[in-house]
């Protein structure tokens, strides 16, 4: 009998030593929004000692990020993410979706309609209004969210100039590389607000021998469905996106980490040999940027800027890509890395966790916001749609005067500066 | 349900107190309603005392998690009760201090929790328990007085009742602050690791070492299925698989050059008893994945089975490797996996046997095979706990130790803290042994083995140990 992901959650030990990984156990302390705690309600859940329509079950379940801070962690292996998605998917099946989530969903996932949002929102964005509202009130915060997704236009940020004035170019010359034929993932959100992250992308590859090619027919990953525990139409998403990119034998880039985790799954999601095979084929932008991992990305032009990295959980924990992403800062010569304690740790995002359990999120988002008033850094660098919000957001309303951006986006500035496109 | 996979309890309450005052002021509620309590750090214990039962209500102190001062000055620190232990080391870091006391679990336990059970770890060999770096106390006892015990250089002003309250298992009241000594970060370490053909040679390399006159800063031990355990693990160290057993030793000080003469002197000693390879540490790195291996090491024992005891006895060091061949033999009799993961230098061994509770078969097999080493530790002069403490797993043990007057003894020496033993209802003192059994209460939550069910939403029972009904 098959047990949907329980099995997963079988090694547990109950050691506690996720405790400290947990965003929402140090945001609250209460055992219940721990890992251990939380797999805990979910053996009870699957034994039937508690029901699905357990209040207080949903409760802290509700209130999990699902960021799998804890998998890595874990001495004994448990599968967090895999028993938190079966158990969602009871809760759902009992209780259906909340429906505000359900409205987000449509909103922002459905064809037709997404594309009039996407729209409404970008000439908000371009009237520059979000930014001056952006604080910490629901409304504020969704203004916060929005501006953080503006795009930085002509302004360049950390060029260095000679004395005279002369922008200073790389002294290694380039070479065009033999090009090899990728496949580019748009997704919803990425594509309706962050359509500048797909252009670096293009770019950025393009230089690093990569021939980026759209692909007709496909759509929303289905991650934040799954998410949701809406696994049903996660799979028809998912069916839509496999016959899209079809069999080939290309790359497929992906530039959000939520939407990369996603995919990388679609084998176990849908359980057949076809699947499997395209999942094999995704790749973050930043594994195919970094290529083999000694040399990494073809450098650019120095930018003198201080970031700080914050690997979106979905990279990091989900996909186990944690060095890629640094090969591109070390591709931008003068880029200083700030270290920020708990980097590492979820922001709050979470997918549609932001819109339905915004207590919890501010308050794991507030600890980031302040460590990164500390530390400083003039640009955040964070490869996921949710996380550049959520961040951008928070340091709006905390009036932390620091950008989000993609780390592609700092490599294409680096690339522009050097010359590269011309 | 904490560390200890055996056991489980639900409370009727669960109460997660902000600030000290809240907590005082739910205590002495509690006391207002003579209602039984139970205090609980992370819940990374491995005897079940911080369990609390239906009828008593569990207060939680992770919220209480600031350090209130760091004095680097005068080498002490003051901390709240949920004060992460590693956390507290990362602090005193800066300063070229440390928290020495340092569990496997630190990156999780509570210093809190450290001193109700007098916390142990690997480096406590040189450096010494909990009990020796806790300088004064603020308790909340149980009918809600404050009192303030020890001194802040350490000297007790009068009787030593901080070395009384430490080791206490939350039997005597809480403690809302404590002043813990920090001490210099070595400017000088190595640590090595030793693999052996047979459990017995390793043990007999550890009684070299001890014999030579060398303290290491550490002496651990582990054997191979728990190598396995861990190179399966995220944290895979590079022990070598085909080990019989490993021995990782670290060695300290002031100057390098010590140092490094001392690192001579073992590795030589290590080679002489058998050591099939001695590989000393090149980088901090590596010297840090070897210890991670061994600290988590009890989290990756899920690899082996859902299942697990944790044993936790001590034994003279020169009985080490007979005790160790003995418990191989009682592991093959009842044909069960034993994985032995502990503190050499120290002689406290955790044997821990895997197995799948579903099955009641093989739950008599490990009950049995547990009473049995258990009293092959005694019997070589040993006792039943090292660090881990009594709590409620070891209760049935106490009575093999100890006669009904020692128990009286302690359960008299409770009561002057605590007269109607409402803190930490019955751990540690199994009351039925005792000849002092006056109450209707202690009997109560006196030895739980009857096999009364739960009315509640988890009906699970109180142990897989336990009679199933």
């Amino acid at each position: 009998m098959t047990r949907g992901g329980f099995e997963g959650l079988d090694a547990c030990v109950h050691c506690g030593f996720c405790l400290q990984a947990c965003p929402t156990f140090l945001a609250t302390g209460d055992e219940s929004d721990s890992p251990r705690g939380r797999i805990e309600l979910m053996r009870a859940l699957e034994r039937g000692d508690l029901t699905a329509d357990d209040a207080a079950l949903a409760y802290h379940l509700d209130r999990c990020l699902g960021c799998r801070g804890c998998e890595p962690v874990c001495p004994s292996g448990v599968q967090y993410g895999h028993g938190l998605e079966a158990a969602r998917a009871r809760l759902t099946t009992a209780r259906g979706v909340p429906r505000l989530a359900r409205m987000a969903l449509w909103a922002l996932t459905t064809p037709g309609v997404s594309a009039v949002v996407y729209w409404f929102a970008r000439v908000l964005r371009a009237t520059g209004l979000p930014r001056l509202f952006a604080g910490w009130g629901r409304f504020r915060f969704a203004m916060g969210m929005l501006a953080a997704t503006k795009p930085d236009g002509k302004r360049r940020y950390g060029t260095v100039r000679d004395g005279e004035g002369r922008r200073i170019t790389p002294t290694v010359p380039y070479r065009p590389l033999p090009s090899l034929t990728v496949q580019l993932f748009r997704g919803c959100v990425q594509d309706g607000l962050f359509s500048h992250v797909h252009d670096a992308t293009v770019r950025t590859l393009g230089i690093n021998g990569y021939d980026v090619r759209e692909v007709s027919g496909q759509g929303c990953c289905g991650a934040l469905h799954a998410h949701a525990g809406l696994i049903d139409e996660a799979r028809e998403l998912a069916r839509k996106n496999v016959d899209a990119f079809g069999d080939g034998e290309e790359p497929i880039v992906v530039n959000s980490a939520g939407c990369g985790a996603m995919m990388k799954e679609y084998g176990r999601l849908l359980g057949d040999e076809r699947c499997e095979r395209l999942a094999a084929r995704v790749r973050d932008v930043t594994e195919l940027l970094a290529g083999d991992a000694i040399k990494g990305p073809v450098p650019g032009a120095p930018l003198d800027l201080h970031v700080a990295y914050d690997p979106p959980c979905h990279l990091l924990h989900a996909q186990g890509v944690a060095v890629p992403p640094l090969k591109l800062f070390a591709a931008i010569p003068l880029l200083e890395l700030v270290h920020v304690p708990g980097a590492a740790e979820c922001c709050g995002s979470a997918g549609l966790f932001t819109l339905l359990e915004p207590e919890m999120s501010r308050a794991v988002l507030a600890a980031k916001i302040e460590r990164l008033r500390v530390a400083a850094p003039q640009v955040v660098a964070t490869g996921n749609p949710g996380c550049v919000m959520q961040i951008g957001a928070g340091l709006a309303a905390a009036r932390v005067p620091a950008r989000v951006r993609h780390p592609v986006e700092l490599l294409d500035d680096s690339y522009r500066a050097a010359g590269r496109y011309e | 349900m904490d560390g200890l996979p055996t056991h489980r309890r639900l409370p009727d309450l669960v109460v997660l107190p902000g600030t000290r005052e809240e907590l005082i002021a739910v205590v002495r509620l509690l006391a207002a309603h003579d209602v039984p309590f139970v205090p609980r750090g992370a819940g990374t214990g491995l005897s079940g005392g911080a369990l609390a039962d239906e009828g008593s209500v569990l207060i939680v102190l992770t919220r209480l998690n600031r350090i209130l001062k760091m004095d680097a000055g005068n080498r002490a620190a003051i901390v709240e009760p949920g004060v992460v232990n590693a956390k507290l080391s990362a602090a005193a870091q800066p300063h070229g201090l440390q928290y020495a006391p340092d569990p496997s679990s630190q990156s999780a336990c509570t210093i809190g929790g450290n001193v109700a059970e007098n916390a142990g770890g690997p480096h406590c060999l040189k450096y010494g328990v909990t009990a020796n770096h806790v300088l004064a106390l603020e308790l909340l006892l149980a009918d809600g007085t404050m009192v303030e015990s020890g001194s802040p250089g350490g000297e007790p002003w009068g009787p030593d009742l901080v070395g009384l309250f430490v080791g206490s298992e939350g039997n005597f009241g809480i403690a809302t602050k404590i002043t813990v000594r920090l001490t210099p970060l070595p400017r000088a370490v190595r640590t090595m690791l030793a693999d052996f053909n047979g459990l017995r040679t390793a043990g007999e390399a550890v009684s070299a070492i001890i014999a030579a006159g060398i303290v290491p800063a550490a002496l651990e031990m582990m054997d191979q299925s728990c190598i396995a355990a861990v190179e399966d693990s995220v944290y895979a160290a590079g022990y070598p698989r085909d080990a019989a057993a490993v021995l990782l030793v670290e060695l300290d000080g002031r100057n390098e050059a010590g140092v490094i003469a001392e690192t001579e002197a073992v590795a030589e000693l290590l080679r002489k008893s058998g050591a099939r390879s001695v590989r000393i540490a090149a980088s901090e790195a590596e010297r840090e994945r070897l210890w991670q291996g061994r600290k988590k090491a009890f989290g990756a024992m899920g690899r082996l089975s859902r299942d697990l005891v944790v044993q936790d006895a001590v034994v003279p060091r020169s009985a080490l490797p007979q005790v160790l061949e003995t418990i191989c033999t009682i592991a093959k009799r009842y044909d069960l996996v034993v994985s032995n993961v502990f503190h050499a230098g120290d002689g406290n061994l955790h044997p821990n046997i895997s197995f799948d509770a579903t099955d009641p078969a093989l739950k008599q097999r490990v009950e049995a095979a547990s009473a049995e080493i258990m009293s092959t530790c005694i019997a070589a002069g040993g006792t039943i706990t090292g660090e881990h403490g009594v709590g409620i797993d070891k209760l049935r043990y106490m009575p093999l130790i100890f006669d009904p007057e020692s128990l009286g003894a302690m359960q008299a020496v409770r009561r002057v803290f605590d007269p109607k033993e409402r803190v930490n209802p019955g751990k540690v003192v199994p009351v039925h042994a005792c000849r002092e059994w006056t109450s209707i209460r202690s009997a109560k939550f006196g030895m739980r083995n009857d096999d009364r069910q739960f009315n509640s939403a988890f009906p699970i029972s109180h142990s897989t140990l336990e009679p199933v009904p």
